[in-house]
């Protein structure tokens, strides 16, 4: 079996008070596991963009816990959240959010900015991030010059340049026409495939929720279904946790290196 | 994110939004620099009286007149009040001039280093051998005793110890009686022609009258206010002059005095000042005589300082109102940055650097145009109305006033910045991503 990544148990989400309480999610309990493709799939105002601002922790449920990797994120104090979602989390969302009047170069770096990695050092990591969405080549344009497939694409290097453990994907065709949309779900799955990212992705897409190995329905703040279409992310899982391990070595040889 | 991070990105993040930034830099500059510039002037000033109190006896220098005299004065102003002549009421504090009995008492005060009495000098004119003209001389000052410094050109400060006749001339008049500078001056002699009093009654032309007395040219003073007061004469050479004036004066006329000047311990001054009145004289300092001078200064100041002070006001307004602006435009940009792990306290710490640093280019611009404007007056002021006061600029720039000004200039702004700040700061991600 392979190891949970996230799990929720018993998540509920309540906006409002007492008269006007709207209770956005009631009870979920999910697991998801390490290399997976999730689709969390609904209609708008059935909750799903709500679980996945508390999976991704952004947000904290009115009841219940979310655990990752086994610990329980609610006692986590806000610094600590915010750090586990600087190194563990990729963000790419439907609108991109890019800072139009910087770089592309700088839009990707920012995760790396915060996280307060040497100049260098960002520089590199961000132009590796970029030449896997093959955008090296516009990474001294400015964001605003950019096609929106483009854009997309730069959000997606910007959410791998920290090597996350899960990305967070919330509609990410949804403002793209089909072809280039095509690209970027491409662009995704290949990463979950071939790096064994966990992908979460939030879609009322069901072209796009196809793809994922796993989708689960929410309607009315509840999950309706949670099928797992394909069992073959668990090779993916092996092979990232492979990559992790050399990734970590690299780094240990490095520091042994400069001592 | 590091804090160079920070500064560099808030730095960036000011200038996305040029005009607006310009504009509220522009505001805190016109606060700044009037601020900066009005306190280089008032520098300028008090250093210009500094030096001049220095060069005409220091802090510890007492110029010493009977009370009555000036109360005299005071009740001929006035023209009021009607005060009752006694014959034999004659109080110390009520001559009009300075009694043995008082010098006695003054050369008895702790503190006191020297006192002389000034007897009234009347010089008729001033040559030397290298010119036939004669030339009338209006004061001739007794030169302050001790350590105290006085600026010269050329040569040194007339020996107040010596029995020598002695004289330091302006510079002035070192061109006037034919020497050809100050240098060549030096050791060269001049001749003063004083009246006989006793004698001026009955002679039939003034010139029978007059004696006359040759100084040696020890020094030539430094342009300034208080050199342009005239020559300046040794003790010996003071006392002769009064003596050839009152050659045939009984004693006691002859020592009449009005004046007197008293080196003094500075630490002491008011102290020495109280006791002097209870001996019926009034003293003043240098500082007392220029203080109007001063305090005309210092008010400007005030009023300058008053000014900057309003236009920082409105600048730190037009910060509140920039950084509202940007927080609200970049809404969706920090919800992100809160996203990707940002903490609040740095969000606050970003908005908190751009309002600083609007207020450090403010401050650096007001430096800068102050400056340069400072240094342009000083140019020009050397090259017209001061030229004859090289050793005075009227701008005088003190790089710890300057970065203080910078610095409570920044801290203006940094509190004007924490409104938006802290907007900033508890924004929801969530929200912030789906404001449009």
């Amino acid at each position: 079996m392979p190891n949970t990544v996230i799990e929720a148990k018993n998540l509920t989400k309540t906006y409002g008070k007492k008269s006007a309480a709207f209770t956005a999610l009631k009870n979920i309990n999910l697991k998801i596991y390490e290399g997976e493709s999730v689709a969390i799939v609904g209609k708008s105002g059935s909750g799903k963009s709500t679980l996945m601002h508390l999976l991704a922790l952004l947000d904290r449920p009115t009841k219940g816990e979310i655990y990752v990797d086994g610990k329980n994120a609610s006692n986590l104090k806000n610094n600590d959240l915010n750090k586990l979602r600087n190194e563990r989390f990729g963000f790419v969302f439907q609108q991109f959010f890019m800072n139009a009047n910087n770089t592309v170069l700088e839009n990707v770096l920012l995760p790396l900015k915060i996280a307060k990695i040497s100049r260098k050092e960002r520089k590199k990591q961000a132009e590796a991030a970029l030449k896997i969405v093959d955008l090296e080549s516009k990474m001294k344009n400015k964001a605003v010059d950019l096609s929106g497939g483009q854009k997309q694409r730069v959000c997606i290097a910007r959410a791998v340049v920290n090597n996350p453990q899960i990305i967070f994907a919330d509609e990410p065709t949804g403002n793209l026409d089909s072809a280039t949309g095509d690209k970027i779900t491409d662009l995704l799955f290949e990463l979950n495939k071939k790096q064994g990212v966990t992908l979460i992705v939030v879609t009322h897409d069901e072209d796009l929720a196809k793809l994922c190995n796993r989708i689960v329905r929410i309607s009315d703040g509840k999950i309706i279904s949670d099928q797992t279409v394909r069992k073959d992310y668990q090779k993916q899982a092996s092979r990232k946790r492979e990559t992790e391990a050399a990734r970590v070595r690299n780094a240990n040889e490095k520091k042994g290196g400069k001592k | 994110m590091k804090l160079t991070d920070i500064i560099i990105t808030a730095n960036h993040n000011l200038f996305r939004s040029k005009t607006r930034t310009i504009l509220t830099i522009i505001a805190i500059f016109i606060g700044s620099f009037t601020i900066i510039l009005s306190n280089a002037i008032n520098s300028g000033v008090n250093d210009f009286i500094d030096k001049q109190i220095e060069s005409a006896g220091g802090d510890g220098y007492l110029e010493i007149m009977p009370t009555a005299v000036t109360e005299n004065a005071v009740m001929a102003l006035s023209g009021n009040g009607a005060v009752e002549y006694k014959e034999t009421g004659n109080a110390p504090s009520e001559q009009p001039y300075i009694t043995n009995e008082q010098i006695e008492k003054v050369r008895a005060i702790d503190g006191v280093e020297s006192f002389d009495v000034l007897h009234t000098t009347t010089v008729d004119y001033i040559t030397s051998n290298k010119i036939d003209k004669k030339y009338k001389l209006f004061n001739l000052n007794l030169v302050p005793r001790g350590n105290v410094n006085l600026d010269v050109t050329a040569g040194r400060k007339p020996d107040s110890e010596s029995t020598n006749l002695e004289i330091a001339l302006t510079e002035d008049l070192t061109k006037t009686l034919g020497f050809e500078n100050a240098e060549a001056a030096i050791g060269e002699t001049v001749t003063l022609a004083i009246p006989n009093t006793i004698d001026c009654y009955t002679a039939a032309t003034h010139s029978e009258c007059q004696r006359q007395v040759t100084a040696t040219v020890v020094g030539v003073q430094a342009p300034g206010v208080m050199a342009s007061g005239g020559p300046r004469a040794n003790l010996a050479l003071f006392e002769k002059v009064h003596e050839l004036a009152s050659d045939g004066m009984s004693q006691e006329t002859k020592s009449q005095a009005y004046q007197a000047t008293a080196q003094v311990d500075p630490a002491r001054v008011d102290e020495i000042k109280a006791k002097l009145k209870d001996i019926g004289l009034t003293a003043m300092t240098i500082d007392d005589q220029v203080g109007m001078i001063r305090t005309f200064f210092d008010a400007i100041l005030v009023v300058f300082n008053i000014f900057g002070g309003i236009a920082l006001l409105a600048a730190a307004i037009g910060i509140i109102n920039t950084l509202f602006m940007s927080v609200q435009e970049r809404t969706r940009e920090i919800g992100l940055e809160k996203a990707l792990g940002m903490s609040s306290g740095k969000i606050f710490l970003s908005f908190s650097t751009e309002a600083i640093l609007l207020g450090f280019w403010g401050s650096v611009l007001g430096i800068a145009l102050s400056m340069l404007i400072g240094f342009g007056l000083n140019a020009l002021a050397h090259a017209t109305f001061l030229a004859d006061l090289p050793t005075f600029n009227i701008v005088v720039f003190n790089p710890i006033n300057m970065l203080i000004i910078a610095l409570i200039i920044m801290l203006i702004a940094f509190i004007a910045g924490t409104a938006p700040a802290i907007r900033a700061a508890k924004k929801d991600p969530i929200n912030s991503l789906r404001y449009e």
